[in-house]
């Protein structure tokens, strides 16, 4: 067996020397980055696919060329693929050297060229898990136990090419498989509230977000918005990562675009096609479009606010718009038949797009 | 009901195989569902005979209404109008591997005759894992639906090279290797495959056997053409019929108001 990250003792040491106080965290995401992440580093990315990814965090990242990365994730798509770019395009700049994870695409939006590209030339180093198995590693870890047991995928070949271990179970005597805990270094999530302390409130699904920071050894945090302490602990339920398991807190309006943030932003499906096309293009032999593409909105940009300038304001306009109106059930579908009152999703998909 | 002479005149494969699968689902039923075509089954399902239909997506959402358009991820935050439990992923999972979870809603790349599926890569495993031939996107949560949930239902476009002897990578379990309690041996809880919804059938399996067995051709296809464009001998069911047709107002409630973007029913899937 052997640990990538920290190990399980590695872990509970960094949080038992850290400085717990309730402190001001607030950083810029350069210095956070700068602070935080190492060469070498195995880094838990946070949402889930196109949602709430940390995407400012990973731009800032690439723009300082970060090195031989191992990537824990159960499901990402925009995230990782903005790291692959960046490899694909200069491995001496910025590079992956592992992956532990369970789905890289785009769901609707298609596949991940980029990834298909470094793995099927042997690039990185794959190991397969399932979501299941991700988000409980990141569990077993926020929980302080070096494994935890699951079943799935037994049986299947995803056992094969990850280190689980099938046991028998001591109590029932039937087999079940073992996950080692995952520690990353450090973890990037990006929420919609945190105070400067870093308790963060997460709308919406939470994906694996607070497991993954109680794991990591060090987490950053960026958000849409700052808000008042007093606020934040009104509703003390309702507060997903507490302050102690976060080490800067840097906000970042649109930090997870152009993917989805619940509540804030709904996909930029008109962006993602565009970094969509220029891999493909990349992963087809022409490299043009996808240089264009890093120069333009990532290399010659300082930060998140010169990348969102680029944008047109229509359009980041349009997919607020699509997030925070407030949706009515638009039609009601009786049936005679059975008389249930099924109510209908509505038509106003296409009533927003036809907007833009 | 109107019936008979309320057939839809054109439909694509996409939507046949999402009114089977909509016809397919229980009332009442907790159906765990991944991204895509089934997102659009289930909405239907709810919007005809089985309102009390409680979607489950992976990434947290538990029974919402879907009042605010069709998702395009199973995690984003459409997912999540009205409803009635969001947690996260390990919630998500935990419920099915509990037992609360009646089916699982599930694609993939390839299947074999016992039902299992790849959505990992093409190419020569474990041998060339490291640099596969063709590499897919990965398991997701599809092997945890299939390992968990009590059945699955899995939608799949129907061609040779996809119905195969032997599968590149085993990603999401059906019944193994199809021996008697080979579930079971391995650890896992579900009962296994139910139906395969593809382009061309509807397919369930032989008790005794495990293995595939045609139940129904979809309309314009034989027993002949289905088994064509499968890479193994299927079993035939003796009561083997063609699967009625949509009807005018399933294709309209799929087109006007499930998915009027045509996200999932104009895709071409490759």
């Amino acid at each position: 067996m052997y640990w990538t990250g920290f190990t399980p003792d590695e872990a509970r040491e960094i949080l038992v020397n850290k400085d717990k106080s309730k402190r001001d965290k607030r950083m810029e995401l350069a210095e956070a980055i700068d602070i935080f992440v190492k060469d070498g580093y195995n880094i838990g990315i946070a949402g889930f696919v196109n949602s709430r990814q940390p995407v400012a965090a990973i731009h800032e990242i690439i723009r300082q060329g970060k090195k031989d990365l191992t990537l824990s994730f159960q499901s990402a798509g925009l995230a990782v693929e903005y790291l692959a770019g960046a490899m694909a395009l200069d491995p001496t700049r910025c590079s992956i050297k592992r992956l532990e994870f369970a789905y890289w695409a785009h769901e609707s939006f298609g596949i991940s060229p980029l990834f298909r590209y470094l793995a099927e030339s042997g690039k990185v180093e794959l190991e397969d898990w399932s979501n299941f198995n991700m988000s409980a590693r990141f569990k077993a870890g926020a929980m302080g136990i070096p494994f935890i047991p699951c079943r799935s995928p037994l049986g299947s070949d995803v056992m094969q090419a990850n280190r689980s271990k099938i046991m028998e179970c001591p109590f029932t005597g039937d087999p079940v498989a073992l996950l080692p805990a995952a520690h990353p270094h450090v973890a990037v999530i990006h929420v919609q509230e945190a105070d400067i302390y870093g308790n963060c409130k997460i709308k919406g699904p939470l994906f694996t977000c607070p497991e993954i920071a109680m794991a990591a050894g060090y987490t950053i945090l960026t958000c849409e918005r700052i808000v008042d302490h007093e606020r934040i602990i009104n509703d003390p339920n309702r507060v997903n990562i507490p302050f102690f398991a976060v080490d800067a807190v840097v906000e970042v309006p649109f930090g997870a675009y152009p993917g989805n943030c619940h509540s804030h932003y709904y996909f930029d499906e008109r962006h993602i096609k565009e970094l969509q096309a220029a891999g493909e293009a990349f992963r087809k032999g022409d490299r043009k479009p996808l240089e264009n593409y890093y120069t333009h909105y990532i290399y010659e940009v300082k930060n998140t606010a010169e990348f969102l300038s680029k944008i047109p304001y229509k359009q980041l306009q349009h997919i607020q718009q699509i997030e925070i109106r407030d949706f009515r059930l638009i039609h009601s579908v009786s049936r005679s038949d059975n008389g249930a009152n099924a109510k209908s999703p509505a038509m106003l998909h296409r009533q927003l797009s036809s907007g833009r | 009901m109107e019936i008979l002479d309320t057939y839809a005149d054109d439909f694509s494969p996409q939507e046949m195989i999402v009114v089977a699968g909509a016809r397919l689902l229980e009332n009442n039923k907790v159906v765990f569902a991944g991204t895509g075509l089934p997102m659009v089954a289930i909405t239907l399902a709810q919007l005809t005979h089985a309102p009390g239909i409680i979607p489950v997506f992976e990434a947290g959402a538990v029974g919402p209404r879907l009042t605010r358009g069709l998702p395009l991820s199973v995690g984003d935050s459409r997912t999540t109008s009205k409803a009635m439990y969001l947690q996260g992923l390990n919630s998500a999972f935990e419920l099915a591997q509990r037992g609360f979870c009646d089916y699982g809603f599930i694609g993939g790349a390839e299947i074999d005759v016992y039902g299992n599926l790849n959505s990992t890569m093409i190419g020569d495993f474990p041998a060339l894992y490291q640099s596969p031939k063709v590499r897919l996107p990965g398991s997701g949560g599809a092997s945890d639906m299939a390992a968990s949930c009590e059945r699955t239902i899995i939608i799949m476009v129907h061609e040779k090279r996809r119905f195969k002897e032997k599968l590149s990578y085993l990603t999401s379990p059906g019944f193994l290797d199809g021996s008697p309690g080979a579930r079971k041996r391995a650890g896992l809880v579900g009962k296994g495959p139910y139906r395969v919804i593809t382009t061309r059938a509807v397919l369930g399996f032989d008790n005794e056997t495990r293995r595939m067995k045609l139940l129904a051709t979809m309309p314009g296809e034989t027993v002949q053409s289905v088994q064509e464009n499968t890479g193994f001998d299927l079993l035939v069911d003796d009561n083997v019929y063609q699967f009625e047709p949509p009807s005018r107002e399933e294709i309209r409630l799929v087109r006007d108001e499930i998915d009027p973007e045509g996200y999932f029913i104009k895709k071409i899937i490759k």
